[in-house]
């Protein structure tokens, strides 16, 4: 079943796209494939970037709180449940620019919001789908930071304490390197998603306006399920491959380090 | 009354203690509320939807959406397509997973070995799944499942089988090994070990990886997009998307199809919670 499933189909499309040399000579050409990639790694840096800081703030503020913990974990854990189209067409209605409720609220509170066209702006498009990513998967990030802080003993932080060390000594010097190994899994671990990136911008933008939301699994999809080039897809499907690959040994041996 | 200077310290020191809880609130509405908006969108008669300024309490209700999308509409069997899904290939993963879990969890393997079924498990799950889609498509297109929930089924079972594998053989080997040994010396068979005494003490780790893969099959997008492109055989990811795309949305019954579709995997999660952080870290976390 395993072989059936993750072999054979690698197998398949190593043929499919050896049938024809040019599938991948094509790929150095392409110029909407650079852009693709490009727009994919910026919204994985980005993205992964804002929610490791939110998401590390977020774990060390529920964290700090006397009361109210396990409330405010479950609240907060959300938006990553649900259904990823659910969460898209939530945002469509939040951000069409004419009767979305953004633009709404804040025209409400006064601001010019003309020019504000979210993700039917080409300059504003990819941020807004990073945006919703963030909302999305920041709580990945604050549950296993939250984890990871918890299971981190107490002796080590009270003997700093004990030694006068301040908060902020504390945490560097102390909190940081015991997280590390959490901090390592989770970045990974998100940054395989971020890669193959999806559900949400299909829904949100599909790939446009123009290209400024186009990613290289939207322009696979597009490859091969509107155009039926399927070789030309599957070599495409080697690249962002490899790339993962290179991201999941590092993430192998980081939950072995554990 | 004039506070003293202690006393403008002690309402300073009381008003600072509250900064992290006002903090926390910020973040749960701003986590809540686009699920909330989805939730008043599908409440709310069609002149009220985009009504400006934006209405985010007291609108009049309605449940005609509701009544829409799945009595009068073809939500309904877009929900039963995805419940059976998720139901048959999350029995089937587990029915698969749980016994070759078992078997690596307590047999021996060579070192090596254990290493390698490992990675290759994991790295089934880490597969971007536009990179195997192309090739499934066309076998599935040649075995004539294209279109189907069969189809469906087999691929959904596929990728979570290495998960159930994964996550089961690490509660498996929680268990000591003492206790079945003793069951087998009164006359238990392994497999009678395995059904009678290993699994009830497991429950609660095989409750939450088969919530796991119910959350997966019950969410899961791409796949179901490209196998199913008739009517039929529609999930409801997919029934919901593909009206997204129409010219003209019909914002009220998509929304309300999101809201049914989102209480399963609410339900499901709180059902799971205490597994979360191990599911979500493929079991490197122990939460």
């Amino acid at each position: 079943m395993l072989l059936a499933l993750s072999i054979y189909p690698l197998i398949y499309s190593v043929k499919l796209a050896a049938a024809d040399r040019r599938n991948f000579t094509r790929l150095f050409t392409d110029r909407l494939f650079l852009t693709a990639s490009i727009q994919t790694i910026w919204l994985t840096l980005s993205a992964l970037s804002i929610e490791f800081l939110l998401g590390l703030a977020l774990a060390l503020l529920i964290d700090s709180l006397a009361r109210g913990r396990m409330f405010f974990r479950t609240a907060l854990l959300i938006p990553m449940l649900l259904p990823p189209v659910v969460a898209a067409v939530a945002w469509r209605l939040i951000y069409n620019p004419q009767f979305g409720v953004l633009n709404g609220t804040l025209r409400r509170l006064g601001f010019h919001t003309a020019d504000l066209t979210w993700t039917s702006g080409e300059s504003s498009a990819l941020a807004s789908v990073i945006l919703v990513d963030v909302w999305e998967w920041t709580p990945f990030l604050f549950l296993l930071l939250s984890a990871g802080l918890q299971a981190i003993p107490p002796e080590p932080l009270e003997a700093a304490r004990v030694d006068g060390a301040g908060a902020w000594r504390i945490f560097r010097d102390v909190t940081l390197p015991l997280l590390k190994p959490t901090i390592v899994l989770a970045l990974l671990l998100r940054t395989m998603d971020l890669v193959r990136i999806f559900d949400q911008i299909f829904i949100l933008t599909q790939g446009g306006p123009g290209t400024a939301t186009e990613t290289v699994s939207l322009y696979i999809y597009r490859t091969a399920f509107r155009f039926s080039n399927f070789g030309y897809a599957a070599a495409m499907s080697f690249v962002l491959l490899a790339a993962t690959l290179l991201f999941s040994r590092g993430l192998l041996r980081a939950m072995r380090a554990r | 009354m004039k506070r003293t200077r202690a006393g403008w310290y002690e309402a300073a020191r009381k008003a600072a203690a509250l900064v992290p809880y006002l903090a926390a609130v910020a973040a749960v509405f701003i986590a809540l509320a686009p699920v909330y908006w989805l939730l008043t969108i599908s409440l709310k008669r069609e002149v009220d939807q985009f009504a400006y300024p934006p209405q985010w309490i007291g609108f009049t209700a309605t449940l005609e959406h509701y009544r829409d999308a799945f009595a009068g509409g073809s939500f309904a069997a877009y929900f039963e397509n995805s419940v059976l899904l998720a139901a048959i290939s999350t029995l089937a993963a587990l029915a698969i997973g749980v016994p070759a879990a078992y078997g690596l969890a307590r047999f021996e393997w060579p070192r090596q070995w254990d290493h390698r079924i490992g990675d290759w498990i994991l790295s089934t799950r880490m597969l971007p799944p536009i990179v195997t889609i192309v090739p499934l498509f066309l076998m599935l297109r040649q075995a004539r499942l294209l279109n189907s929930l069969t189809g469906l089924a087999i691929v959904y079972t596929g990728f979570n089988l290495p998960f159930v594998v994964w996550m089961m053989r690490g509660f498996f080997e929680e268990v000591p090994k003492e206790i079945e040994e003793a069951a087998m010396l009164d006359g238990e068979s392994r497999a009678g070990a395995l059904l009678r005494i290993v699994l009830p003490l497991v429950r609660p780790g095989l409750a939450a990886t088969a919530v796991f893969c119910l959350v997966v099959a019950w969410n899961e997008f791409l796949f179901a997009l490209i196998l199913t492109q008739t009517e039929a055989a529609m999930t409801l990811p997919v029934g919901i998307a593909s009206r997204v795309t129409q010219y003209e949305i019909k914002w009220g019954a998509m929304s309300a199809a999101g809201v049914v579709a989102m209480i399963p995997v609410l339900v499901f999660a709180a059902a799971a919670q205490k597994y979360l952080v191990r599911g979500l870290s493929l079991g490197a976390v122990k939460g």
